[in-house]
């Protein structure tokens, strides 16, 4: 018995969808649109975040401290790798060694890397001091087979060479040992060699390259900081811009903000979108069904008639209109995902932002999110019409309908 | 079974899929050659970067999937509807595999044909594929 009323009730559900497919379609357009707009908005902020989170593990620092005249160049070659070089006295990464705090201190040297042909596009060539560092140093320990040695350099995962094979820069030979995974970040495009062979590449680039390769003595271009286990990284940046002027320090937080900035026009017009047609969408939708309940008095009327309750009616009113949001929101969240995984390198590109597909949880959260709002705007839309046609009489409405 | 009317559909949505292929590495997402970026050789002389030969190839393509749309429209037998599925899956792998393994696209992130005319490849083969399956499957 319980059987056949279930195999009634959904059977009954499929029918009426269907009898009215045009003016559902319309409807599912509207809640992928809802869907589409509100997931996008959600997936850009999480995928900024995601590749913040894994770049930021990847450089392995709570804080980076760069020449103040270049702050701006510093957040690019963090952000996108965008090849920049610049430098301040070496002096300055002594004392940000001795800053209370301070756990352990790496300087780096950026160079910018020539443009020689279509498919050697400039890079961000970071030197690094192998004994001090710690940006490669968790990638070296997770492959310990793996060492940096004379002329080897590991690169980023949008740099377009395999392990084993070599890579000139300046004219100078590099062997690559290793490929980073890939972060959305600056680092994709950056390849990483030891101090001493980038002098070496400054020093022959005069005879080797077509242009001269400067890397002026006892300076250096950034110096990253690690901070003691319980310090607040924003307040050992303010001590070292306080102890050291002339420099700028970049903290993961002030990156999340900047990144937040260049995305905040598109999530406000994404949000708005979303606002503006669900306030829109809420009262139409109510208005539809309120239209097909109407439409629908004496059949609602004839149910009741062979025994439907009226709790029967209300659920099935409501299962209908939440079919009809569910299928929108995944019909709207699966093609914003294919966009947006497919079109990633031109959006991150174009916001200017970081960027990597986000993890499956803050995928499920963010669909859900949709899917639930959705729904809710459903039921919402649905709820008064149901309770309303569930307040006629059917013997009266049935005698009406006749008349 | 689809109607004669949803055979024809078909047949007119794959006509428009074949030129959409045609038109985007040219106009809607144009590849690297139309934004004026070539390999330039030794001696001077400029090459379409291999984003240009992809290009080339997927209009062959393209025009091909507009006749076969064009043979559904015209004929609607089983044995139409059975051969365009087949040739419409084979087609749209291969509109996946000439940017992606056959050919491929230029090698630097940032290039225009892979940032905008490899996805919109992508996505266009597998609404291809997908036609060609459901032909296939919808064939009697």
């Amino acid at each position: 018995m319980s059987n056949s009323h279930e195999f009634g009730f959904f059977r009954l559900l499929v029918r009426n969808l269907s009898n009215r497919s045009y003016r559902n379609i319309a409807t599912i357009f509207v809640f992928a649109f809802i869907a589409a707009t509100l997931f996008s908005s959600q997936y850009l902020m999480n995928g900024a975040q995601a590749s913040l989170d894994t770049g930021m593990s990847r450089m392995g620092a709570d804080i980076l401290v760069v020449p103040e005249e270049y702050a701006a160049a510093g957040q690019t070659v963090i952000l996108s790798g965008q090849p920049s070089s610049f430098f301040f006295n070496d002096s300055s990464y002594e004392k940000i060694s001795r800053i209370p705090g301070v756990a352990k201190a790496s300087p780096q040297i950026y160079i910018a890397t020539l443009f020689a042909s279509c498919c050697a596009a400039p890079l961000q060539m970071i030197a690094i001091d192998p004994e001090n560092d710690f940006t490669i140093s968790t990638w070296l320990k997770e492959n310990p087979g793996v060492k940096l040695g004379k002329d080897d350099i590991i690169i980023g995962s949008a740099v377009i060479q395999d392990v084993g094979n070599d890579l000139p820069f300046y004219g100078h030979t590099f062997h690559v040992v290793g490929i980073l995974k890939q972060t959305g970040m600056g680092v994709d495009n950056s390849v990483f060699t030891r101090f001493e062979d980038a002098y070496v590449m400054a020093d022959e680039s005069e005879l080797k390259a077509v242009k001269k390769l400067t890397i002026p003595p006892r300076m250096v271009s950034a110096v990253l900081v690690k901070v003691d286990p319980g310090t607040s990284p924003s307040a050992v940046a303010r001590e070292i811009q306080d102890q050291i002027p002339g420099t700028k320090t970049i903290t993961p937080n002030g990156l999340l903000n900047t990144v937040s900035g260049q995305l905040g026009a598109v999530r406000r017009l994404l949000n708005g979108t979303t606002l503006a047609v669900t306030i829109v969408s809420i009262p139409l939708l109510a208005f539809i069904s309120a239209m097909v309940a109407h439409e629908r008095r004496r059949e609602i009327a004839i149910l009741r008639a062979l025994g439907a309750t009226k709790t029967y009616v209300v659920r099935l009113m409501l299962a209908e209109s939440f079919s009809i949001a569910i299928i929108g929101s995944l019909i709207g969240i699966g093609g914003a995902m294919v966009v947006l995984v497919f079109f990633q390198d031109f959006i991150a590109t174009s916001l200017k932002i970081p960027f990597i597909i986000p993890s499956p949880l803050a995928l499920l959260v963010d669909g859900g999110t949709a899917l639930f709002l959705c729904a809710g705007i459903g039921g919402i839309a649905s709820l008064y019409p149901a309770i309303l046609i569930n307040r006629s009489e059917p013997y009266e409405t049935i005698r009406k309908g006749e008349s | 079974m689809p109607s004669d009317k949803m055979t024809q559909g078909i047949g007119a949505l794959l006509v428009l899929l074949g030129i959409i292929i045609i038109l985007t590495p040219w106009v809607i997402f144009p590849v690297c050659e139309v934004h004026d970026i070539y390999m330039v050789l030794q001696s001077g002389v400029k090459m379409p970067m291999p984003c240009g030969w992809t290009a080339r190839a997927e209009t062959g393509i393209g025009a091909l999937i507009v006749v076969a749309g064009g043979l559904l429209l015209a004929r609607k037998t089983p044995e139409t509807k059975q051969a365009v599925g087949v040739f419409s899956i084979a087609a749209g792998v291969l509109v996946i595999l000439f940017p992606t393994v056959i050919i491929g696209m230029c090698k630097l992130a940032d290039h225009p044909c892979r940032q905008l005319t490899l996805p919109a490849l992508e996505i266009l083969g597998a609404a291809v594929i997908i036609i060609g399956g459901y032909l296939l499957w919808k064939r009697e």
